[in-house]
């Protein structure tokens, strides 16, 4: 944005104190740009929605006189003679990091103005993620041919089947949403936008590599939100 | 405007990745060894932290971020503690409950 | 001499500091339905959203109305106990959710954020559109909820599982709770763009000096309650889709195994208290999301309207944010009776009471505020006083219902009724009323007609207590709330007839004054008296535009330099009784000023 008020002078104070930057004037986060701040603040508020998720996944299992089903069993995957415990689930852990990875890079060469690199980044980052909620699907589809329903399941507690789609449904959506967005992102790079500065089609404000970062913060936190889960639903 | 101290050495991204993919291996061979108890939730409870903290505060560069929007995000996040320090208290009283009322109606 | 041009403040030599905030890049409307409809400017976004939480809040007096006439005049208006639930139902959720946060929020934080923290517009004025238009679909949702059989949801405005979607309740077995809760989904997602916009506004986009202890009190009670309003819904929303999930799927998060007319439905082992939990993780919180905006508001308009600085402005400022803080450590003293641990009643009923510590010196530093003020009987201070009174009423009920042992004979009945329609009910309506009558001239640059206005505050706020005050009584007498009819001669005595009657007919006359004070804004944007630049002689940025009404992009061609608070009044020394926030310090060298 600054390139379109090259007149006037912005300038980023030098750190101070945490109390002297919150009673400063203008900016309580200095140098942080508006988008930025807005996407942290309203991460704060979504991982109160995940967190919530699991206090109520939390609060289920813990007051259910059923039993609750060993998830490592319930995951599992027959390879040749094997009963692979978290098989699936394993390989989308590895696959959602390796694609926070690409996501972080791509927010150093974006910022590095690095075209190329950041756009080819962002590309590997979105069919990462793509493959994840394909995975994604294919173990809803195992796990529905297996009786498992929102309502009941062969292996206990009820509401296992309902936490489990609830949760990972509502994080896929996350994902879902996140991918389509680097999709768009991806074309917006290569088409230079963030170089020319192109106003977007819906809000008319000038492109800027922020953007890229701000997608990343989306994109990591999608990433934290499923070592939470991992840790909680699939390995507790 | 922000471009200034957000440039960092590509080596630091290549080393958390690779940290991210052993946390990941570790946790997943706590299920697999098949430690049980505290052991187990302890151990889980570590590697998620330990991987939580590498990616706020390395790829969503946290740790580069002066105080105030830290605070800014990490005190919300107490709330969400105490809710869940009370849940775990209500779940057990509910098992408690229902426990005894089952037993009581021979159910 | 105060400087009334950014021109005098640029020939001073005071210093101002470095610009940190780049300057926005506005759309500027070009037709009709840009600069009107789907409008980017944050003061028509902010009429438009008090516009819409006004004309859906009318549905919720309409329900009130018909209610206080089935309770004391049963059979004058025909209804069976399935309309009364839902009138009930309707009438908390639409005035809570719809009215007082959306109004509060939506619609004064629009308004007054940009214009009080000198910034041109919100941040993300496109976000910020897009987040009233989401309002609009939620508040239509809503009412399509009166169409669907079976009509709109009656399980009181809690909504508390099992009950909510059982076929005994109306609305239970059919779509009226699923709109509802689709309608709050809907709602919470619209809010959380328009939240965000306003926190990073407050924080990220302040112009030159104004720094966050200079902001005026409303943008500070705006801010706090914005910020428990994006931590708080959350709760709501994950709350309404499983509980969407449990209606539709048949999952059982909140369901236990139940009977329903002899049939075993097929939930099994939910919980219904967690739901409780949820519900009140979310809807505490709302409390004051309700109540510091009014709080922030009112004291602007006590010190404008009584010439005197308000009195402590720290102290008042961090009882702000330690309300906002505490309030989400507080939420199950509205459970001491629904059979959660018992351990938890000794630990919220100790918070409840803490929070009552800032909230009282709250109310300490208004009325020191007043004292000795040269106080200006107009309009918005009747009903700041008013607020204060009404405030410290409830208040004091409030002492009594969070208390464990003094709250389980009072759950349920008619004094909660009284506790929460004073604190939060006819509390921040008469700060919303005030300081309509406030700001108008900055919306329209017209004042409100003054006699209609007195006739207006008057029946309110009398009419008010007479509705409210009787309440507590019928409470005390055991008189359960959210009856359909309560039966004289057999549990209670005859007295109590005689009170709801009272309570209905104050109730009547009281709804139908505000159609005054509605005659009263359309005839006075038209025809009302000139107000002029700056008619209350207040401080603050807001009436310090190029223009007022202002114009869109707030100020001229310069953002103003902020080097003081917004209660520089009656300072001794200087001029005239106020100094406005961008005046410099060399404009005023003689007048003693004692804080910046």
């Amino acid at each position: 944005m600054e390139d379109s008020s090259s007149t006037v002078k912005i300038v980023v104070p030098p750190k101070q104190s945490f109390s002297k930057e919150w009673a400063s004037d203008q900016k309580a986060f200095k140098g942080v740009p508006w988008g930025k701040a807005m996407m942290w603040i309203f991460l704060v508020s979504d991982t109160f929605v995940f967190s919530i998720f699991l206090i109520s996944y939390m609060t289920v299992r813990f007051s259910t006189k059923a039993e609750w089903p060993n998830a490592s069993e319930v995951f599992g995957l027959h390879v040749g003679h094997y009963n692979v415990p978290l098989l699936l689930i394993a390989i989308m852990t590895f696959i959602l990091i390796t694609s926070s990875g690409t996501m972080a890079l791509a927010v150093k060469y974006g910022y590095e103005r690095n075209r190329k690199m950041c756009g080819y980044l962002m590309l590997a980052t979105a069919i990462f993620g793509a493959s994840f909620v394909g995975m994604q699907a294919f173990e809803w589809t195992k796990l529905i041919s297996e009786g498992v329903r929102p309502w009941e399941n062969p292996f206990g507690a009820p509401q296992f089947g309902a936490i489990f789609f609830m949760i990972t449904g509502f994080h896929g959506t996350h994902v879902t949403i996140g991918v389509i967005f680097l999709f768009i992102m991806t074309r917006k790079v290569f088409r230079g936008d963030f170089d020319t500065g192109r106003r977007g089609f819906f809000t008319s404000q000038k492109s800027h590599y922020e953007a890229i970062e701000i997608m990343g913060l989306y994109w990591h936190f999608v990433d934290l939100v499923w070592v939470f889960i991992f840790a909680f639903f699939y390995l507790w | 405007m922000a471009e200034d101290t957000q440039q960092h050495p590509l080596k630091i991204y290549f080393q958390v990745w690779t940290l991210l993919f052993v946390f990941s291996a570790f946790s997943y061979w706590v299920d697999w060894y098949g430690f049980e108890s505290y052991l187990r939730w302890g151990l889980i409870l570590a590697f998620m932290l330990l991987k939580a903290g590498f990616i706020c505060a390395i790829f969503m560069h946290m740790w580069w971020e002066r105080l105030p929007i830290i605070a800014a995000i990490m005190l919300p996040c107490f709330a969400i503690l105490v809710f869940v320090f009370i849940m775990w208290h209500e779940s057990y009283w509910t098992l408690i409950v229902r426990r005894i009322y089952f037993a009581i109606t021979g159910s | 001499m105060a400087a009334d041009s950014y021109e005098d403040v640029a020939k001073s030599k005071d210093t101002i500091p470095a610009l940190e905030v780049q300057p926005q890049d506005l759309y500027h409307a070009k037709s009709f339905w840009t600069k009107y409809i789907f409008c980017q400017d944050a003061k028509v976004i902010g009429i438009q959203y008090g516009l819409t939480a006004v004309a859906i809040g009318l549905v919720g007096l309409a329900s009130s109305w018909l209610m206080r006439m089935q309770i004391a005049f049963p059979g004058v208006i025909p209804m069976d106990p399935a309309a009364y639930y839902q009138l009930v139902t309707m009438h908390g959720m639409i005035m809570v959710v719809y009215l007082l946060t959306a109004l509060f929020l939506g619609g004064f934080g629009n308004f007054l954020i940009p214009l009080m923290v000198g910034a041109r517009d919100m941040v993300f004025p496109y976000v910020n559109m897009v987040s009233y238009w989401v309002f609009f679909l939620a508040v239509i949702i809503l009412a399509a909820s009166y169409f669907v059989p079976g009509g709109p949801t009656g399980a009181g405005w809690t909504l508390y599982p099992p009950q909510a979607i059982t076929s005994g309740t109306p609305g239970g077995d059919g779509l009226g709770i699923v709109l509802m809760l689709v309608s709050l989904a809907v709602f919470v997602i619209g809010f959380t763009m328009g939240g965000l916009n306003y926190v990073i506004t407050i924080l990220q986009a302040r112009t030159r000096g104004m720094t966050l202890m200079r902001l005026p009190l409303t943008v500070w009670g705006i801010f706090t309650a914005t910020v428990l309003a994006l931590f708080a819904f959350p709760a709501l929303f994950v709350a309404g889709i499983m509980m969407t999930l449990d209606n539709m799927l048949g999952t059982s998060f909140f369901m236990p195994a139940i009977v329903q007319f002899g049939e075993q439905m097929t939930h099994e082992g939910g919980s219904p208290i967690l739901f409780q939990h949820l519900f009140w993780f979310f809807g505490h919180p709302e409390v004051y999301i309700v109540a510091l905006p009014a709080f922030g508001i009112v004291s602007d308009l006590i010190s404008v309207h009584a010439r005197k600085n308000i009195f402590g402005y720290r102290m008042m400022v961090w009882a702000i944010v330690i309300i906002g803080a505490l309030s989400f450590i507080v939420w199950a003293h509205h459970m001491y009776v629904a059979g959660m641990n018992p351990w938890f009643g000794f630990f919220f009923a100790t918070t409840t009471l803490i929070i009552a510590v800032p909230t009282a010196i709250k109310v300490y530093n208004w009325v020191l505020t007043l004292w000795r003020g040269n106080i200006r009987l107009t309009l918005p201070m009747l009903f700041s006083i008013a607020f204060i009174i009404t405030f410290v009423n409830g208040g004091l009920t409030g002492l009594f219902l969070g208390n464990v042992a003094v709250d389980v004979p009072l759950s349920d009945t008619y004094f909660v009724v009284a506790h929460f329609h004073m604190v939060m009910g006819i509390a921040p309506v008469l700060v919303i009323l005030g300081s309509i009558y406030h700001w108008f001239p900055l919306i329209t640059g017209r004042f409100l007609n003054e006699r209609l206005g007195r006739i207006h505050f008057w029946v309110t706020f009398i009419g008010s207590y007479a509705i409210y005050f009787p309440m507590h009584y019928l409470g005390f007498m055991g008189v359960t709330r959210r009856y359909y009819e309560v039966f004289e001669g057999e549990a209670f005595t005859y007295s109590i007839t005689g009170i709801n009657q009272f309570i209905t007919i104050a109730a009547l006359i009281t709804g139908a004054v505000q159609f005054l004070f509605f005659y009263n804004i359309i005839v006075s944007s038209k025809r009302g008296k000139k107000a002029g630049k700056n008619p209350w002689k207040a401080c603050s940025l807001e009436w310090r535009t190029e223009e007022v009404p202002p114009t869109h992009g707030n100020f001229g061609k310069e953002l103003p330099v902020v080097y003081r608070w917004a209660y520089d009044f009656s300072v001794p020394g200087a001029d005239k009784d106020y100094i406005t926030q961008d005046t410099p310090p060399s404009a005023v060298a003689n007048a003693k000023v004692e804080q910046t």
